[in-house]
């Protein structure tokens, strides 16, 4: 991997009032003006093509159908069965999946919606449609048949089966019966994923190809997303970051290359119930939102979704912009949803019967069957015959499923976690070139700062390892809000190193889409308090998709986030608020209290394949400790006794660490009274054979943090020691934290609210 | 609404009770009059039927739990009806109060919720999420850390003993192990399995001689220390045990004791013996007494200490020694009844009593007891009042002793009787003339030829 061109940029923006006139350009809507006929006739599609496009149509109308016919329980070839699913049928919608994902390679990505069986066929049927020979016996390996037509024939099968497994919640869905309808996904042909979070997949999507120009792949990402879900903040945000000059201008150096994403806008006309035009949007057409983010409109288009030929065609031209480096593009494909949002939604609240017929009588099959018989390229024979094979094929793949067997129950939380980690660098991503020399730390007695020892850790790793990339908001020329990143850009350029746009949430989801397209990227949050803005990118993204996906995908990334407690910084920049986060199942969560520690949890955080919350506390920035200089991990989930003691056990992480130990030296002085300090160092796992072995020990334990009181992982801590050393306790457990309460900037009231030695010496003498 | 079914208060002594079995199951059909369960009271088994018709919904208290009376026990109602939320009450739970015929009845558990006062508002408070909780104001409990409840439990010991230095009292393991050493546990000797035994029986092994070489604890020690342990006592003897208490520590005895002369009754009875009558001494006994209450209605009273309430009637208790204990059937409106049909209804009750099939009326409302020990070979005792009587008659064996009678020494059948009498009530003079009543009754043939001849 080769970075060049210096990074360091320096602004010279003079001011400029003179009078002129922004001009947003012209954004064409329709402008397809083909047919089979023409494109036949121009060599653009084969026959065999337009077949294709009209049996993956059918394909997805034939399982829609089922899926409302299982409903009403009339779904023949199973009657009575007991579908529990969503019933978020796209049907009315087959032109805009068959068409965008026709003009796909294997190699393109999408990401999809909870509408998204359409989707998820099209770009299954259309990748096996492209398959080689090799690759479909890989794909179908216990088929025996050898001619391509037999093979495809089976793959496509198989799809239709794992696809229904997947709805059926079968282990023999894609995703093992975990993610269902709403979070199907197939990475093997470049599915990353359905999202049952409107607007979630976008930042995710954008992450991915974020990974695609990193890595200098000649793929696209096409992002599927309603029209409802363009009112969603993370979806505008995400167009921002996507269009950033950064990429394309001179901070990219050699390599100025637009984000290759086509955000495909699945513009059905409702959101769930609402009309978006005319109702909870001020634009009549949601293209024009490209004006807002780039200069070029993001080559917005509107696209007649109704016609298979319409989006194919404007998707072709996307995906080449894109390739060409001219991403991102935006396409507002007008279509129309014929069912309601599900099927308990009967429509007749918000529109009319005569609205629903004028778009069934422009029907994206009943039209595309029209032009394929006048074409000739089929006949009538040959269009039922394609419907007949479509309808078994769907009713053989069904029966099946149904009757295929359920997840065990025993591994219910099985695929919470990969136990995975990254041991050796793929010779591809080993030592990369730098663009400077990396930063050091400079030792004093072995010591540098906790601060130096995270950037240490981070320098080292990219040293390592090419797919780790560093990203935050202001980390590159400035080094971050607390110089921890500086000089990172210079020694690794900024094609890893670079400043975002303030948009926590992409922040997050990005590195989750670069993640699972196979970068391991190190995210900063600054603020510990604006996690929240990246909530669901966290909690429903970053920690479900191993899980969701039936430990389809890793997701190893590093959200670090800063702790800014006891500077009188106020409510908003001073929470302690790891414990959320720990309530979130598949995420790891580590808050190293010393330097050694910050170091050694680092780099094991960086190696590891699940995501990991690294919360750093800006008050152990300047603390100096001893730090090994190179190789060493601390491995995720072993606390650390940092001070033996036999009458009392005190169990913190955090900056609590260190009021402990100040008031394990009290006890002792004062009191005679010998106090044992655990740093669990990692939350989440926990490391709970210490804890327990500790206190079946002293028989006394107080759990300490700087977090409030109310809903504290303290209380976890406290919770599973009575249940485990109950018989051992000679006391109740006490925990000590922040008041109930919110941080006050006022320098006397942010002491009374911050937990200190006194309060732990207080409770120490309650239980002694 | 389902109509609870509640567990019956069968005469006034019953606190609780435990269904035997229930005699429906839910969803049977029940119709008025049905029988519900049967039930053991303190004294007997009773059948409980159905007051409502329609489906037995739930049964709450399930066969074997003892339960306080009025407590909900199961619901009928009407298919499908939903039934509310129950919780058994614990067996062994404190009874409301000990309930004898001068207290207040107890209050149903349907009784209306009495409305509290609206809290008086306070200066107003910002809401707190989470409340610290008031130290409840209890009675002293026994407080001791999981820790040194595990100690102690490892050392076979038993803790309550120890005095806890920690926060409330709390036993602490500091304070087990300074036990330990107080009481020199650790020169104990014991073998492995004694002290296995002992923890799993929770026999406190300092309290366990040695018997083993040198003082050592066997099994075999441990084993007699188990079989010494306070084992409860049966239904009955506690009821006995609290109803004598209760007499004996809230009414002042005092007693006074008579020599009866038998001899002529005695033959007199011999001759309707052989003529067939079916009389028995203590039927004389009881008759002489029934006419003497009537003349001292003092003696046939009860008092609360504050009130005394004269009976009407009166109701004879007669003592009957069964199986495991003692019942006192009751001869209600004995006043009212012939001499032949006093001695009947003794005679029943008495057989009634012998095969445990006393109702709780037949059992209740007494205003004056005679316990006869005369079988027993007894010279004289000392009887306890049966709570809530103004006094008891005992009755000693009838012996043959020299006895003077106009001034020479002749042999008689002479049967000494004591009253025990309530002093709140009684006083010696009248005690005195009360008994020496009843022994002029018992000497008087002429009386008995009246009463018997018809
Ligand atoms: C964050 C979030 N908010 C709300 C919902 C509930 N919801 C599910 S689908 C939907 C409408 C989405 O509209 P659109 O994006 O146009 O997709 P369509 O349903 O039309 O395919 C809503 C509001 C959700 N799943 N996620
Ligand atoms: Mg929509």
């Amino acid at each position: 991997m080769l970075a060049k061109a210096s990074p360091v940029y320096l602004s010279d923006l003079r001011p400029d009032f003179r009078p002129f006139e922004i001009n947003c350009g012209t954004i064409p809507a329709y402008r397809y003006s083909g047919s089979l006929a023409k494109e036949l006739e121009a060599g653009t599609i084969t026959p065999s093509e337009a077949v294709a496009l009209f049996e993956d149509m059918l394909i997805v109308r034939e399982l829609e159908e089922m899926i409302v016919k299982l409903r009403s329980g009339g779904y023949e070839p199973l009657p009575g069965y007991d579908y529990r699913g969503p019933t978020h049928v796209s049907a009315g919608q087959e032109a805009t999946a068959v068409g965008a994902c026709s003009a796909l390679s294997i190699r393109d990505n999408i990401t999809s919606t909870h509408r998204g069986h359409g989707e998820s066929l099209a770009k299954g049927t259309t990748a096996i449609r492209a398959m080689t020979l090799e690759q479909l016996k890989q794909r179908v390996p216990n088929c025996t048949a050898t001619t391509r037509e037999e093979l495809v024939e089976a793959a496509l099968e198989e799809h239709l089966y794992r696809t229904i497994c997947e709805l059926f919640g079968k282990e023999d869905g894609y995703c093992k019966g975990r993610g269902g309808s709403m979070h199907i996904a197939d990475f093997t042909v470049g599915h990353l994923g359905a999202n049952a979070i409107v607007g979630g997949g976008v930042p995710i999507a954008t992450g991915a190809a974020m990974a695609i120009r990193y890595l200098r792949q000649d793929s696209v990402v096409c992002c599927f997303a309603g029209d409802g879900a363009f009112a969603n903040g993370v979806v505008l945000e995400s167009l921002n970051w996507a269009c950033q000059a950064q990429f394309t201008n001179e901070l990219a150096g050699e390599h100025k290359f637009g984000l290759p994403i086509i955000y495909l806008i699945v513009n059905n006309q409702y959101g769930m119930t609402h009309r978006t035009r005319n109702e909870v949007m001020g634009v009549d057409y949601l293209a024009r939102r490209g004006a807002g983010f780039a200069n070029n409109n993001m080559h917005a288009e509107v696209v007649n979704g109704m016609d298979v030929l319409a989006v194919r065609d404007a998707v072709r031209r996307a995906a080449r912009l894109c390739r060409e480096g001219a991403g991102p593009v935006l396409l507002d494909v007008h279509t129309y949803r014929y069912w309601g949002h599900s099927l308990s939604d009967p429509r007749i609240e918000y529109r009319t019967k005569e609205e629903e017929a004028a778009w069934k009588a422009v029907d994206p099959i009943e039209t595309f069957k029209k032009q394929l018989l006048e074409c000739g390229v089929l006949d009538r024979a040959g269009i039922e015959a394609i419907e007949l094979r479509v309808r078994e094929r769907n009713k053989r793949a069904a029966l099946r499923a149904a009757a295929a067997a359920d997840p065990d129950p025993k591994d219910v939380i099985k695929y919470m976690y990969t136990h995975t980690k990254c041991e050796v660098v793929p010779p591809e991503f080993r030592n990369p070139k730098l663009v400077g020399p990396p930063p050091v730390a400079k030792r004093t007695d072995g010591q540098i700062t906790y601060r130096d020892a995270i950037r240490e850790a981070i320098v080292e790793e990219m040293i390592r390892d090419a797919r780790v990339i560093l990203y935050g908001e202001d980390v590159a020329e400035y080094g971050g809000a607390f110089k921890l990143t500086k000089g990172l850009l210079e020694a690794f350029g900024r094609d890893r190193v670079f400043n975002t746009p303030i948009s926590e949430a992409c922040i997050c989801g990005t590195a989750v889409g670069a993640a699972m397209k196979g970068l391991r990227p190190v995210v900063e949050l600054m603020y510990m308090d604006f996690a929240l803005m990246a909530s669901d990118q966290i909690g429903n993204q970053a920690a479900k998709w191993h899980y969701m996906s039936g430990a389809q995908i890793e997701v190893p990334l590093v959200i670090r986030a800063s702790v800014g407690a006891g500077k009188g910084y106020g409510g908003q920049h001073s929470q302690t608020l790891e414990s959320i986060f720990c309530h979130i199942p598949g995420l790891y969560v580590v808050y190293p209290s010393t330097p050694y520690d910050a170091k050694g949890l680092m780099k094991a955080a960086i190696r590891d394949n699940n995501p990991v919350l690294y919360v750093e506390s800006q008050a152990l920035y300047g603390l100096k400790g001893f730090v090994p200089e190179g190789e060493y991990l601390v491995p995720l989930g072993v606390a650390d006794v940092k001070r033996e003691g036999k009458d009392l056990t005190f169990v913190a992480w955090g900056p609590a660490v260190h009021d402990c130990l100040k008031a394990a030296e009290r006890l002792q002085s004062e009191r005679g009274v010998s106090a044992e300090v655990i740093d669990i160092r990692c939350l989440v796992p926990l490391d709970v054979d210490t804890i327990v072995r500790s206190v079946q020990k002293t028989g006394r334990c107080i759990v300490a943090s700087q977090a409030v009181h109310i809903g504290s992982y303290t209380a976890e801590i406290a919770s599973t020691i009575q249940e485990l050393a109950f018989d051992y306790l000679d006391a109740p457990v006490k925990r000590v934290g922040a008041k109930n309460g919110i941080a006050p900037q006022s320098h006397v009231l942010e002491a009374a609210f911050l937990p200190c030695v006194d309060d732990l010496l207080n409770a120490a003498y309650e239980i002694l | 609404m389902p109509t609870p079914i509640t567990m019956p208060k069968f005469g006034q002594m019953t606190e609780e009770s435990t269904i035997v079995e229930w005699r429906k199951k839910e969803g049977d059909k029940v119709a008025k009059g049905d029988v519900l369960f049967t039930v053991e009271t303190d004294k007997s088994v009773m059948d409980v039927e159905a007051f409502t018709e329609g489906i037995l919904l739930k049964i709450v208290v399930p066969a074997g739990v003892a339960v306080p009376v009025q407590t909900v026990v199961g619901y009928i109602g009407q298919p499908g009806e939903p039934v509310p939320v129950t919780e058994v009450p614990k067996f062994g739970k404190p009874v409301p109060s000990v309930a004898s015929t001068v207290s207040p009845p107890v209050v149903p558990t349907t009784a209306r919720a009495v409305p509290q006062p609206a809290p008086v508002a306070a200066e107003v408070q910002p809401l707190q999420p989470v409340t610290v909780p008031h130290a409840p104001v209890a009675a002293p409990v026994f407080r001791i850390s999981p820790r040194a409840e595990a100690l102690a439990r490892e050392c076979a010991i038993d803790p309550t003993k120890i005095t806890g230095t920690g926060p409330n009292g709390r036993i602490l393991e500091r304070d087990v192990r300074a036990y330990l050493d107080a009481r020199g546990y650790h020169n104990l000797r014991i073998t492995p399995a004694a002290l296995e035994l002992a923890r799993k029986q929770k026999v406190d092994v300092l309290e366990v001689r040695g018997t083993g070489a040198g003082g050592r604890i066997t099994v075999a020690d441990i084993q007699r220390a188990l079989a010494e342990r306070p084992k409860p006592m049966s239904k009955m003897r506690q009821v006995i045990a609290q109803r004598l208490t209760q007499s004996f520590t809230t009414q002042p005895h005092f007693y006074v004791t008579v020599s009866v002369d038998m001899t002529e009754l005695i033959a007199f009875r011999e001759g309707l013996k052989a003529a067939g009558a079916p009389f028995t001494v203590t039927d004389f006994i009881a008759q002489a007494v029934v006419l003497t209450l009537q003349e001292f209605p003092v003696v046939n009273s009860s008092t609360d200490g504050k009130n005394v309430r004269w009976h009407s009637h009166v109701n004879l208790g007669i003592a009957v020694s069964v199986e495991g204990g003692l019942v006192v059937p009751v001869i209600h409106m004995a006043e009212e009844l012939t001499f032949l049909d006093l001695c009947m209804r003794a005679k029943q009750l008495v057989e009634k009593a012998r095969a445990g099939k006393l109702t709780p009326e037949e059992m209740s409302g007494g205003t004056f007891t005679i316990t006869n020990m005369g079988m027993l070979n007894v010279e004289s005792f000392h009887p306890i009042i049966n709570t809530g009587e103004g006094a008891i008659l005992a009755v000693a064996s009838t012996l043959k002793q020299p006895a003077v009678r106009n001034d020479q020494i002749v042999i008689r059948s002479l049967m000494k009787m004591t009253l025990a009498a309530d002093h709140r009530l009684i006083d010696g003079a009248l005690a005195a003339n009360f008994i020496n009543a009843i022994k002029a009754k018992l000497e008087d043939i002429e009386l008995w030829k009246r009463l018997t001849s018809w």
